[in-house]
């Protein structure tokens, strides 16, 4: 495995008219990793994908795939990528056996070979025992589908536009688990706006908001450092005074309360850990706890993104 | 042209296993059969007709097998074109906007040999159905008229099978630069229209191959049809119209 990203975007711009839908996006997928592409509704996730699988192409910037730039390379990118795209769209005609053979015959798999894999995949996305043609399966269906022929040729890198989206939480877990059974072997990136599916399988995770990237790096690093901006304490009264009082402190940015208990979330640390139990005995009230919070990945995802908006 | 084969033997499965195997095939052999039916029945209902006028009188030659196959060329020039047109107008707008355009080229399958296997099989499907049905043409006419010849209808079908794969093609130049199969329809159906229009001005259809619906009318007369500017243009045509239709697919996104 090499040190050189699998995925490499640089300055990547994306418009429409005047709609601009990437914003200068900057973005480096390490070989073998499981890559979360977070972002609301809207943020240009889908956007950069279809530039990616090079149905779209840049207004500026460039993309690489395995050091290829995807405008260009053609079928050299193509044949080493599998895609799903976010609603995939199938033969009705065909069945699911038929559809996985002609996604292996676009890439020239030897006759044997193809057998063999589409059983296999037909099986893992639990569609081996469906005779019916495509046109009749429901979403679900056809979204494991959608992942079975993306990995028809064993690809390099694996592009998912919402994976689970469509899926029952039966289905959700096994597609969970099948992408990170492909951790160290296949690169994943893949899109979601499911904070959890991140948080079970993703190594690293980048956060796109309105086109462009407000966090990109592992989860662990993420988590930490919105953790120590975030302050629980618990007081024995109502805090109103205290918040008051607080609200005029420059280290402050936001207080989130509950009954007795509030979530600081601030801007300097040690500012706040120091003035903190003297504004409180100040405002006649006792310290039950003072400590960092727990930061969820949704705690996370909202900051970044409000921070972004601001 | 990398997937070419692949996605070709893909599009003649799916004619095999879809309507598409009706629509064309379908109606050029049911004009086929009733073309040299209505021929030999036309005189005798004209006649009857006559008869329960009073005081008119209708003289009609007895019909031929020259009739039978100018009523099926008339039922080809119309009816199946407009079929034609109707039903390449999605060739390429159906699969981008079913999103099966999307799953075939993330694959290695260039833009290009995705619009020429449309081509290729769709002019696949209509030579293959003109044969079928002109064969079964020839055998109605000769066992309702006792003789007929083979040559005048090979000349008149092939002349109008020329026109019929360049309209496959531009249908499909369309196809590929409308996002809507109505629209592409709709420009098809203009095309047309407007090929039938310039070809009454006499120098465009003697020169170019608006003049091919005539030359294949004209095979059937007795004399020797001279139709060399028409097929040379129509072939042009069909090429830059393919080459445009390949060019126009790849600077669209998907």
């Amino acid at each position: 495995m090499s040190d050189a990203p699998a995925i490499e975007i640089t300055r990547l711009v994306k418009t429409f008219g005047n709609a601009v839908a990437l914003d200068g996006v900057d973005l480096a997928v390490p070989e073998g990793s499981v890559f979360g592409f977070l972002g609301p509704n809207g943020a240009g996730k889908t956007t950069a994908l279809r530039i990616l699988t090079g149905l779209a192409r840049p207004t500026a910037g460039a993309a690489r795939i395995l050091g290829q730039d995807v405008s260009s390379a053609g079928n050299a990118v193509r044949s080493r990528i599998g895609y799903l795209p976010d609603v995939p769209g199938f033969y009705p005609w065909m069945t699911a056996m038929e559809l996985v053979e002609f996604a292996g015959r676009l890439f020239a798999i030897a006759p044997a070979t193809l057998r063999e894999r589409a059983e296999s995949l037909l099986e893992m996305a639990g569609l081996s025992d469906v005779r019916s043609k495509v046109g009749g399966f429901s979403r679900g269906m056809k979204q494991r589908l959608g992942i079975a022929q993306a990995l028809i040729n064993a690809p390099s890198v694996l592009l998912l536009d919402e994976p689970t989206s469509a899926l029952d939480p039966i289905g959700r877990r096994e597609v969970l688990e099948m992408i990170a059974s492909l951790r160290g072997r296949t690169t994943v990136f893949f899109s979601t706006h499911i904070l959890a599916d991140v948080e079970r399988v993703c190594d690293r995770v980048a956060i796109l908001d309105r086109g462009r990237v407000v966090a990109n790096a592992p989860i662990a690093e993420l988590k930490q450092r919105a953790a120590v901006d975030r302050l629980v304490i618990d007081v024995d009264g109502d805090p109103a005074t205290l918040i008051s009082e607080l609200e005029l402190r420059p280290w402050l940015r936001s207080v989130d309360r509950k009954g007795e208990s509030m979530t600081l979330a601030v801007s300097d640390l040690k500012s706040a850990q120091r003035e903190l139990p003297a504004a409180i005995a100040a405002a006649g009230l006792g310290l039950k706890r003072l400590e960092a919070a727990e930061v969820s990945l949704e705690d996370m995802f909202v900051e970044l993104v409000h921070r972004a908006e601001q | 042209m990398s997937g070419f084969s692949t996605f070709l033997g893909k599009e003649f499965t799916e004619i095999r296993k879809t309507w598409r195997i009706w629509v064309i095939p379908g109606m050029l052999v049911f004009f086929a059969i009733t073309s040299p039916i209505i021929a030999q029945v036309t005189p005798a209902l004209l006649g009857s007709m006559a008869k329960s006028q009073p005081g008119m009188v209708v003289k009609i030659p007895s019909p031929t097998w020259r009739d039978a196959y100018a009523q099926y060329l008339k039922s080809l020039s119309q009816m199946v074109l407009i079929a034609v047109v109707i039903a390449g107008a999605g060739a390429v707008s159906g699969e981008r906007s079913s999103g099966t355009a999307i799953l075939t080229l993330t694959k290695p399958l260039s833009r290009a040999g995705f619009v020429m296997a449309k081509i290729v099989s769709q002019a696949g499907l209509l030579v293959a159905a003109t044969i079928v049905s002109s064969a079964v043409c020839l055998g109605v006419t000769v066992g309702l008229f006792g003789a007929a010849p083979l040559e005048p209808l090979l000349v008149a079908v092939s002349i109008w099978t020329i026109d019929a794969l360049l309209l496959t093609i531009v249908m499909t130049l369309f196809s590929a630069g409308f996002a809507s199969r109505g629209a592409s329809a709709g420009a098809g159906l203009g095309f047309w229209f407007l090929t039938l229009l310039i070809s009454i001005w006499p120098p465009a259809n003697r020169y170019s191959f608006v003049g091919l619906i005539s030359a294949s009318g004209r095979a059937l007369g007795s004399q020797p049809v001279d139709a060399l500017w028409p097929v040379a243009t129509a072939l042009i045509a069909g090429a830059a119209c393919a080459l445009a239709a390949i060019r126009v697919f790849e600077t669209r996104e998907l």
